[in-house]
């Protein structure tokens, strides 16, 4: 069984060493350069949880961040249901579906969201001539032109480890839920919910997190006044040059990442290895 | 109609073209234990859920003491069940589980935990009452299912072939185990099983249900020495079902019919015979056969093989036109018969029925 380790350990090597040279190195002297530039000390940090700019900044990152992720959760849980119990071979047309839509080009789906949602777009061109609304709906540049972009985009993201989680549960226990005199609610509550929890937590931090960096579809979709911590650090290092502000900044979004994967780790990981 | 505690009346259930029960009445009693019989894709498992209220039925009705319980929702028809497949929630305690079905009815905390110590006593299952189902065995996991479907007093109790999936010995401690149960709760039951032995062993009465109809109903005893029809005599029990040439004499119940090989047996039993030309079959049980003195009644066979089964043996025989029957013995009265030997073989011919086929 050593021998084993050490030699699977061998076979890992080229790709932790890729890491540690390409990932951790950079990451390290990024954080160094925040505690280093201009001078030693935690100045960077300091000046980031104080100047209201930044901290708006923080601020309107975790807001979108978890809003993004409850409106992904809320719509992917039933799709994800759906999915576990449908028929096998239409359960497949629709992951194709997802995947599809996945593995298109970021950068053309976000400009695709574009034509749709701007002033003159197809949705605010159909909702004017059907007379529902008499002036155009402001639905880009701004949160909610943000929130639509960022959710389609993280949908798959929570759909598949809710199925994953989901089709781990036998239909039959439904039933003997409702047999026991369970109604619909109770039912979800109960068992649908707590059975499915390990997955809905993993998508839902996984969503949490890639929000939290994401960079994209904020900058084109978002307005200034919405602007997101990936777009900010891009600002310091591009066009400020602060290093400095800039490492600190993205090592306030490392840090945050890193305690709630913890914090999934402890608490929601524990109930796969009882089953 | 005379008024049962549990009635279901003229029910059919249809898969677009696919008939899946067609036109089952059955009047339950309080108190009784009746077991669903029959092949997979009888219509026994469909019959069942129906009354559990999980599928929409095509027309008839199905009435718990005189009120019907069609419009009714499953989880608000009170109706206990024991599932093929283990269905304790897996994320709850054996004790949590049982207080399922008293925790959503919104009893309170002391009632619960009383009756959950109650019923995990009634299963012997009280020293397991904090572990997680994935510890227990598939028996304690149905044992629990048993006590969490009884927790909450339900007037029937539904259970689809709950132990199919567990090996024969356990399957016998249950079934002992499911029999006290019933004795002492007073639960009326509908238990579905394709193992004739289990729906003997088990129920007062039993309902055989072939393409979707009851073939028969009645007690074990009625099935196995009055079977209405071929598929019972055949499903209940061993049966041969000798080829038979021409049917002559029908007379009170009674006719003597003549085999391909030119033998002919007087005074068979002819319950079940409405005609009195085309083909018939003559149902000989193996335990009824016997080796007989050469010249008595019965017909000459050839012995093909002989296997020795602990307490009894069972013969392999093969008749004149070449039909192959089975004939099964204490092993003493067995023991002189070899391969190829031509004997006589005889039985009580008034137990034998004759079936159209």
């Amino acid at each position: 069984m050593a021998l084993s380790l050490d030699r699977n350990f061998r076979l890992a090597l080229p790709a932790l060493a890729f890491l540690l040279l390409f990932f951790i190195v950079p990451v390290l002297a990024l954080l160094l350069r925040s505690v280093m530039e201009p001078e030693w000390g935690f100045q960077n940090y300091a000046e980031l949880f104080a100047t209201n700019t930044y901290a708006r900044v923080m601020f309107n990152t975790f807001m979108v961040a978890g809003l993004v992720t409850l409106i992904s959760l809320l719509l992917g849980y039933p799709v994800a249901w759906l999915l576990a119990i449908m028929p096998r071979g239409l359960a497949n047309i629709v992951f194709s579906i997802i995947l599809l839509s996945m593995w298109t080009n970021l950068l053309a789906r976000t400009y695709a969201w574009m034509v749709l949602l701007q002033r003159t777009g197809i949705i605010n061109k159909a909702l004017l001539s059907l007379g529902i609304i008499s002036s155009p709906l402001p639905l880009i540049n701004n949160l909610i032109g943000v929130t639509i972009g960022m959710v389609y985009i993280m949908l798959p993201f929570i759909i598949l480890p809710l199925h994953a989680t989901m089709r781990a549960i036998d239909p039959v226990i439904l039933q003997a839920s409702a047999l026991c005199g369970a109604g619909k609610w109770q039912a979800f509550t109960r068992v649908l919910l707590p059975l499915s929890m390990t997955g809905a937590i993993a998508g839902a931090l996984m969503v949490f997190v890639m929000s939290l960096g994401y960079f994209v579809t904020p900058a084109l979709l978002g307005g200034t006044s919405n602007m997101m911590l990936a777009e900010m650090i891009a600002q310091l290092v591009q066009s400020l040059l602060n290093w400095g502000l800039g490492g600190a900044a993205a090592f306030v979004l490392l840090s945050v990442t890193m305690l709630l994967y913890a914090f999934q780790v402890r608490f929601f990981s524990g109930y796969a290895d009882i089953r | 109609m005379t008024s049962s505690f549990l009635s279901i009346r003229n029910l059919k259930k249809s898969y677009g073209e696919v008939v899946a029960v067609d036109d089952v009445s059955l009047e339950i009693p309080r108190g009784e234990f009746l077991t669903f019989l029959g092949p997979s894709g009888s219509g026994k498992s469909t019959t069942l859920y129906a009354v559990a209220g999980f599928d929409e039925i095509t027309s008839g009705d199905i009435l718990l003491e005189d009120r019907s319980i069609l419009g009714v929702p499953p989880n608000r028809r009170n109706i206990g069940m024991v599932f093929q497949r283990y269905t304790l929630f897996p994320h709850l305690s054996v004790a949590e589980n049982v207080a399922f079905p008293l925790r959503v009815r919104g009893q309170d905390r002391t009632t619960v935990k009383k009756r959950v110590d109650e019923m995990l006593s009634l299963v012997r299952l009280s020293n397991f009452a904090d572990r997680m189902p994935a510890q227990l065995s598939g028996g304690q996991q149905q044992r629990v299912a048993l006590a969490r479907a009884l927790a909450y007093d339900p007037p029937v109790l539904l259970m689809d072939e709950p132990l199919s999936a567990l090996d024969k010995k356990l399957r016998d401690e249950i079934q002992i185990e499911i029999r006290r149960i019933h004795q002492e709760t007073g639960v009326t039951i509908l238990y579905v099983t394709h193992d004739q032995e289990e729906a003997l062993r088990l129920s007062d009465r039993i309902a055989v249900f072939n393409h979707g109809r009851i073939e028969q109903i009645g007690t074990g005893e009625d099935l196995y020495t009055k079977p209405a029809t071929r598929f019972v005599a055949e499903f209940i029990g061993d049966s041969n079902f000798l080829d038979v040439a021409s049917v002559a004499d029908q007379s009170n119940g009674r006719a003597c019919a003549t085999l391909p090989d030119g033998t002919v047996l007087d005074g068979l039993s002819t319950h079940h015979v409405t005609r009195h030309s085309g083909r018939f079959e003559l149902m000989v049980r193996p335990q009824w056969l016997a080796v007989a003195k050469e010249g008595s009644d019965g017909i000459r066979i050839t012995v093909k093989d002989v296997t020795y089964l602990g307490d009894s043996s069972s013969a392999l025989l093969e008749t004149g036109w070449g039909q192959a029957i089975w004939l099964k013995g204490p092993a003493a009265t067995l023991r002189g018969l070899t391969a190829g030997q031509t004997i006589m073989v005889g039985w009580d011919f008034a137990k034998s029925e004759l079936f159209e086929i």
